[in-house]
């Protein structure tokens, strides 16, 4: 983000947008499409074809079946990124080419907006 | 011929992580020199009794007494790439001058978003503050978008030195100090900047400025 010198988003879409424009093209060089939307916009789904990092990348049965999720450091990158920008938010995995679908896809959930720190008063 | 006086950062938690001085002691800042308290120059030597009763997060919650914070502050123990100079007095404790700072930025900051009606509780610096003037120096203010403040203060003449905030963030901040995987980001407590590379680039990079720059 710093390398890039964005404004700040104006809401929620326009976030979504960004991470799947930008932030997934400057790092993994892939751009998720964006869908899914719930009825009041504070949801969406991030679809990726292709996930480089599970290029070489082969589950074992048993890892499947015990629920792994292979790339799920994305959502906690994510949700970390977002919560620096003020956005409390829940980034799931809910499809995932490793596991058999046909394509990964990481649903992300707007909790709330934080409110920036005031600093503590003196009386 | 810009003079850099200081540089504050301040985290999201309004802590200052950071604090260095280059020519305050010929600053108009502490033009108050018969004040000085300690023989030294500064208040209270190593700050450290008064660290370990200050707040450590926004909700001013005290440190147990045997934890001892890390100093933010160079003194002439800890800090080998640079000294606090002995004939920079101050009237106040350096937390103090901080929390004022820190205050002042802060204060001004929200005035200016609200005349501009884009405040809102995210905070930010939608308005577009940049610095202000006294007749003695110049604060200037840069916000990055993850709230982390940086404020410098130099002499009058100088004109603008956003771009030299920009650069501070992006090219020294998010290098050293962000990339840097044992510097240690707590969503609640704040710890200060402990980086050699850092204030040695830093140093540099105000050097460079000081020298070469110059504002019409």
């Amino acid at each position: 983000m710093a390398r890039t010198s964005l404004e700040r988003c104006s809401g929620f879409s326009a976030t979504a947008e960004v991470i799947a424009k930008i932030g997934f093209k400057l790092f993994l060089n892939v751009v998720p499409t964006v869908t899914n939307w719930s009825a009041d916009a504070k949801e969406f789904s991030l679809i990726l074809d292709d996930n480089p990092l599970n290029d070489f990348c082969e589950l074992p049965p048993k890892a499947v079946t015990d629920g792994l999720w292979y790339s799920n450091v994305l959502c906690g990158v994510i949700r970390g990124a977002l919560e620096m920008m003020q956005m409390q938010t829940e980034v799931v995995y809910v499809r995932d080419v490793l596991r058999g679908d046909d394509v990964s896809e990481i649903r992300v959930k707007l909790v709330r907006m934080l409110d920036e720190e005031v600093p503590a008063s003196d009386d | 011929m810009v003079v850099v006086y200081t540089i504050y950062i301040f985290d999201r938690h309004c802590e200052c992580i950071f604090y260095t001085e280059w020519n305050r002691g010929r600053s108009p800042l502490s033009a108050d020199r018969s004040a000085a308290t300690a023989v030294g120059g500064r208040p209270e030597g190593s700050k450290e009794p008064a660290n370990t009763a200050h707040a450590v997060d926004g909700t001013g919650t005290h440190l147990s007494g045997d934890s001892q914070r890390p100093l933010v502050w160079p003194t002439t123990a800890t800090s080998t790439a640079h000294r606090v100079s002995p004939e920079s007095p101050r009237n106040i404790a350096m937390e103090e001058e901080a929390k004022l700072v820190y205050g002042v930025a802060f204060s001004t900051r929200n005035i200016i978003n609200k005349l501009n009606s884009k405040d809102g509780p995210q905070g930010g610096n939608p308005g577009g503050f940049m610095s202000f003037a006294t007749n003695t120096y110049r604060l200037h203010y840069y916000e990055s978008p993850t709230g982390v403040k940086f404020i410098l203060t130099t002499d009058i003449a100088t004109a603008s030195m956003q771009p030299v905030l920009e650069m501070i963030y992006r090219n020294i901040y998010v290098e050293y100090v962000v990339k840097n995987p044992l510097f240690n980001v707590d969503p609640l407590a704040s710890s200060p900047i402990e980086n050699d590379y850092f204030r040695a680039v830093l140093n540099n990079y105000i050097r460079e400025i000081s020298s070469t720059t110059t504002i019409a």
